[in-house]
């Protein structure tokens, strides 16, 4: 993929730009904090343990280093971006930063706490949330300067994924939505700007249409295999819509399809019983070995 | 492919998709008539499947013997009775039921009680085009894909009577056509375009709602979903009032808002917007020479 090579070359870029703050460094923390180094910033990852840093410090290197396997990557290019990252508990060392981009739970205390805590180490740094189902709106409310305050919603994994969606919330002024626009733009991501309503734009057009392929498939339309056959050969979709959401994991999707209808009362995002029958059977797709699919076990 | 016996086939309708199926059937070894109304319509899709052969020649799909043979196989004709030793009849004539069962019925009384029946239509209920016939166990929905000759996939559709037997033909035949089969249902849209249909709508209410323009949308379809193309630049590929004529079926079988065409759709038929073919639609086509077949 082209996009994955320019995120992981783009480590000849001019060294130390600028430097970013990422909190969070599960998956999206993680990857996005990749993205930022290997665009030649550096960043700053903060977490409340130890364990933590060390669990994404070594999910980077592992994801550099296949890119080094496959000859996308060079070591020496490997370990610039490596050095770019600095991790820590301290919040402290947010000090300085130009841009924070948030990556924690999907739980609005959480991010509002941890939030209201870097604001003032950060002064006027520009503040931005990864979250896919919860208010912008709301989080930058609880800020002590909301209108420097956007989502930055990168797609998994955010190494490969070339869109990002910078989501305007109703304080964003228009001077920090053009300033994330070019950032990612400066990453080697295709930005999009969207507002900040249920699922922002993508996820509003994804989970009518996941929902749809649980109950079409509840109520025997085809087979699982044959719905997901039919729109990869039909439509050239990448992956079909039950395998997509075995990958996603039903529990994800479920939380995120509830979150919409909680907000929009439109039924197309009300979770099919049958996804929450699977939730509740603890099949939550590929992670547990067994969703709408069976797989077999990772050896 | 040539291990399969060879059939002779009856194509009914000599549009676009006609003439895309009478080249996979030619391709695969098979015997064609192809059947329209008028000796014009024949003629236009006789001389679509030569062309599209000819091409297939000279970009070197397509060997020189093949293409001999598959010219020799094809014919054209207005009568009926001419299908009468047909083994397999595919009706891609116009989307309207009452048509498609007139023309399955009139058939029926020609050819041999072992013919298959295999419909086209991409909304309608298969169960309602085999209403007309004595042996509606023999009726089949296959929806090839558009373009029939590069797409690989067949949905395979059950009408209420069809019989195992005759699906298991159905199946056997199309794998023998290289293509992969699904089976779904008689149900609206079947598998693909009961997906894409409202999807399709829920962009357009998208844009609608101001959540983002033509370009980023189109951007996040492709850069988030990875779909092959924008759905802005499919809709103007299909058509707005093709579109809206799909939709508009699918809503008023399914009455589910999401299938409805929203009232962009509309306004943009008005205007004439209504597309590529005219070079205008969600994008402007007219400074760009380059959008060929």
């Amino acid at each position: 993929m082209s996009e994955a090579k320019t995120a992981e070359t783009g480590s000849s870029a001019t060294p130390s730009r600028s430097r970013i703050a990422v909190l969070g460094f599960g998956t999206m923390g993680s990857g996005i904090a990749q993205v930022c180094a290997a665009a030649g910033h550096s960043v700053v990852v903060v977490e409340p343990t130890d364990a933590l840093l060390e669990a994404g410090r070594r999910r980077i290197g592992a994801f550099l280093d296949e890119g080094v396997r496959r000859n996308k990557l060079q070591p020496d290019e490997r370990d610039a971006v490596l050095a770019r990252v600095e991790a820590t508990t301290d919040l402290e060392q947010c000090a300085g930063v130009n841009l924070v981009i948030e990556a924690v739970s999907e739980d609005l205390a959480i991010k509002v706490d941890l939030l209201g805590r870097v604001a003032p180490i950060v002064a006027d740094a520009l503040i931005a949330t990864n979250t896919s189902a919860l208010s912008v709106t709301e989080i930058a409310a609880f800020l002590p300067a909301p209108h420097r305050v956007a989502g930055l919603h990168f797609f998994n994994p955010a190494p490969l994924m070339p869109l990002v969606e910078v989501v305007e919330a109703v304080q964003t002024d228009p001077e920090t939505t053009a300033a994330l626009v070019a950032f990612a733009r400066d990453l080697g991501k295709e930005p999009i700007v969207t507002k900040d309503r249920p699922g922002f734009l993508v996820n509003r057009l994804l989970m009518p249409y996941l929902n749809q392929a649980i109950a079409d498939y509840d109520a025997g339309l085809a087979s699982a295999e044959d719905i997901d056959v039919g729109l990869e050969l039909g439509l050239g979709y990448p992956m079909g819509p039950l395998r997509l959401l075995d990958l996603i994991g039903l529990d994800t999707h479920r939380h995120a399809t509830e979150a919409a209808y909680a907000q929009t009362r439109d039924v197309h995002y009300a979770p099919p019983p049958l996804l929450e029958r699977l939730v509740q059977a603890g099949r939550l797709g590929r992670k547990t070995g067994r969703g709408i699919y069976e797989y077999e076990a990772k050896s | 492919m040539s291990k399969t016996p060879v059939r002779r086939v009856g194509v009914l309708g000599a549009g676009t998709m006609g003439v895309g199926i009478a080249v996979v059937l030619l391709r695969a070894g098979h015997h064609v008539v192809m059947r329209d109304t008028t000796d014009e319509r024949v003629q236009t899709g006789i001389d679509g499947v030569t062309r599209f052969l000819d091409r297939s020649v000279e970009l070197g799909k397509l060997d020189e013997a093949t293409h001999r043979d598959a010219i020799a196989a094809l014919a054209g004709t207005t009568d009926a009775t001419e299908l009468a030793d047909r083994e397999f009849i595919i009706e891609a004539i116009f989307e309207d039921t009452e048509t498609k069962a007139d023309a399955f019925a009139e058939l029926e009384a020609l050819c041999s009680s072992d013919t298959l029946f295999h419909t086209n239509t991409s909304t309608l209920s298969v169960s309602a085009i085999a209403g007309r016939m004595r042996d509606p166990g023999r009726v089949v929905g296959t929806h090839y894909c558009n373009p029939a000759p590069l797409m690989r996939l067949v949905e395979v559709v059950r009408g209420r009577k069809t019989t195992d037997a005759a699906l298991q033909q159905t199946v056997e035949f199309l794998q023998g056509l290289g293509k992969t089969t699904v089976q779904c249902r008689d149900t609206p849209g079947f598998i693909v375009n009961r997906f894409l249909v409202p999807f399709e709508n829920d962009c357009i209410r998208a844009l609608e709602d101001g959540m983002g323009t033509v370009e980023s949308i189109d951007a996040a379809v492709r850069g988030a979903l990875r779909y092959p193309m924008g759905t802005f630049r499919l809709l103007d590929i299909v058509g707005l009032d093709i579109h809206r004529a799909v939709s508009l079926s699918l809503y008023e079988q399914l009455r589910d808002p999401r299938c409805a065409p929203p009232p962009l759709v509309d306004r943009m038929i008005a205007a004439g917007d209504l597309g590529r073919k005219v070079g205008h639609g969600f994008y402007s086509y007219e400074d760009s020479g380059l959008m060929g077949t």
